[in-house]
């Protein structure tokens, strides 16, 4: 397994490696933990790569991602998780949203 | 795309439905509960899941339907065939698998004493069969439940005898459904919603878009109403027997948020979905407790499906299912995850006021509801609703 963290043209992400969770309700609630001021530097800074993300990742068939593309795939889902926290309520979680604890994602990816 | 501006057009189009205010009692009593327990759950056609969920021989999903006092098991047997049973064993009537989804490899074994039944529902083994005294093992399989199957949604009847077929009650939504293709999409995400509220103010609060504007002014503040504070219409309403649809076309000038647009573009699918839309959005309630909602998504068509089961008079499990064609690289995955955390989000908002509503009308402060005619399509259901409380 390679040492690196993320491929070597993505290096740049490195600081952002905590966003790289594999599951919806982890994403979910890395966004509902952080504040204002991490969600948007994470959004500024990967709205900026997530093309070149996605051009990557999708050079290998989908399900078959070495550690380090999977971690930028990951990174990928962080910022569709956080779009709306910046672009539609200016807050980590939805404005008069519901508990989501009881708002459950089931069989979660 | 059409902007249709023109006012009452559906009180024109169903007269009979009338104009009046409705009742809210059925929305909150324990009396209207039982009724539709009675009445309605179990002398209707359900949607348990779809074909897609039991795809293999022996591939099985289990659900306790409080408000039927039932619990259901489908399964695929060896031969192919979806089958749908009561979920209890003949012995000492234990359900029988508790687990909401699996495969049966060998036989559905009972927890309790280790009878075991075959992919058919047949008694295969007694353990000390012996000792019982003359039981008739070949009439101790297990409860079969009439269960038919629609473009892959799997229905059940709990009845004895269904009055029609799950195609005769499906009536019209099945003859503009018919053909659609759902198979070709797959399951991309699924939410479960522990609300606090009847299940019909849940059901209502999404059968029209009034609401989008306000409610959902943070999220999708441009869908319905245009800029000189002007509404859109509805682009169509087709009522069936039982059932319902409502179409729109968004503002032909809606500019999504950044983040959307970035999605639509990796997330372009090479092949069109054959789904039966009227509009960019249909949705049709599927009486009694059913919603599919059919979307042109920005990069492609996707489909999502309701169903709401009452769980208590002011307690529903909100079952959300949201169907893509399946993702054929990670652009297209990472571009509908943001149509799924959109949907989710926008939905939170929606769960939250199903629960304020409840509170409201719990007060009985407001004795009659006042539907607009955008609205017609509650006022329909509601008077369905009232013709099977009236049934012998």
């Amino acid at each position: 397994m390679s040492a690196q963290k993320l491929p070597a043209e993505f290096a740049d992400l490195e600081p952002f490696l905590d966003w790289a969770l594999a599951t919806e309700r982890e994403r979910t609630s890395k966004r509902l933990a952080s504040s204002m001021e991490e969600i948007q530097a994470f959004y500024d800074y990967m709205s900026a790569r997530v093309e070149a993300a996605t051009a990557y990742l999708n050079a290998f068939p989908l399900g078959t991602l070495p550690p380090e593309a999977e971690r930028l795939f990951h990174l990928s889902l962080s910022l569709m998780e956080v779009a709306n926290a910046v672009e539609m309520f200016q807050n980590p979680a939805v404005i008069n949203g519901f508990d989501v604890k009881r708002f459950a994602p089931v069989e979660d990816v | 795309m059409r902007t249709v501006i023109a006012d009452k057009r559906w009180a024109e189009k169903y007269p009979e439905i009338g104009t009046g205010p409705v009742a809210a009692e059925p929305l909150i009593s324990s009396e209207h509960f039982e009724l539709e327990r009675e009445k309605i759950f179990r002398r209707t056609w359900l949607n348990i899941g779809r074909v897609e969920e039991i795809p293999n021989p022996g591939d099985y999903i289990a659900k306790d339907l409080t408000m039927c006092r039932a619990s259901v098991l489908i399964i695929r047997g060896r031969d192919g065939e979806v089958r749908g049973f009561h979920n209890v064993c003949s012995h000492r009537g234990n359900k029988l698998v508790w687990d909401e989804k699996g495969t049966c490899k060998g036989t559905l074994t009972c927890g309790f004493h280790a009878w075991a039944y075959n992919t058919k529902g047949e008694l295969t083994w007694v353990p000390d069969e012996k000792n019982f005294f003359d039981l008739p093992k070949c009439d101790l399989g297990l409860t079969p439940i009439h269960t038919e199957v629609f473009e892959g949604f799997i229905f059940i009847h709990l009845a004895e005898r269904p009055p029609e077929s799950l195609r005769e009650y499906l009536g019209g939504v099945a003859d503009q459904l018919e053909g659609g293709g759902f198979g070709e999409l797959a399951l991309a995400k699924r939410y479960r919603v522990d609300e606090h509220a009847n299940w019909k103010i849940a059901l209502d609060a999404q059968n029209e878009l009034y609401h989008l504007p306000f409610q959902h002014r943070r999220t999708i503040p441009e869908f319905c109403v245009l800029k000189d504070g002007q509404f859109t219409r509805l682009l169509d309403v087709r009522l069936f027997n039982h059932h319902s649809v409502y179409s729109s076309d968004p503002p032909e000038d809606r500019v999504g948020p950044a983040t959307e647009k970035l999605a639509a573009r990796f997330s372009v699918a090479e092949t069109e979905s054959r789904l039966p839309r009227i509009g960019s959005f249909d949705f049709y309630t599927i009486f009694p407790n059913m919603a599919l909602l059919l979307f042109r998504g920005v990069s492609h068509d996707f489909y999502m499906s309701y169903n709401f089961w009452p769980q208590a008079v002011d307690r529903t499990d909100w079952d959300i299912k949201i169907y893509f064609r399946p993702a054929e690289n990670a652009g297209q995955r990472v571009g509908q995850e943001y149509f799924t955390c959109l949907l989710r989000d926008l939905l939170q908002e929606d769960a939250t006021a199903h629960e304020q509503i409840h509170i409201g009308l719990a007060s009985r402060a407001k004795k009659e509801l006042y539907f607009q005619d955008e609205e017609m399509q509650i006022r329909y259901f509601h008077t369905v609703l009232d013709r099977f409380y009236a049934e012998a």
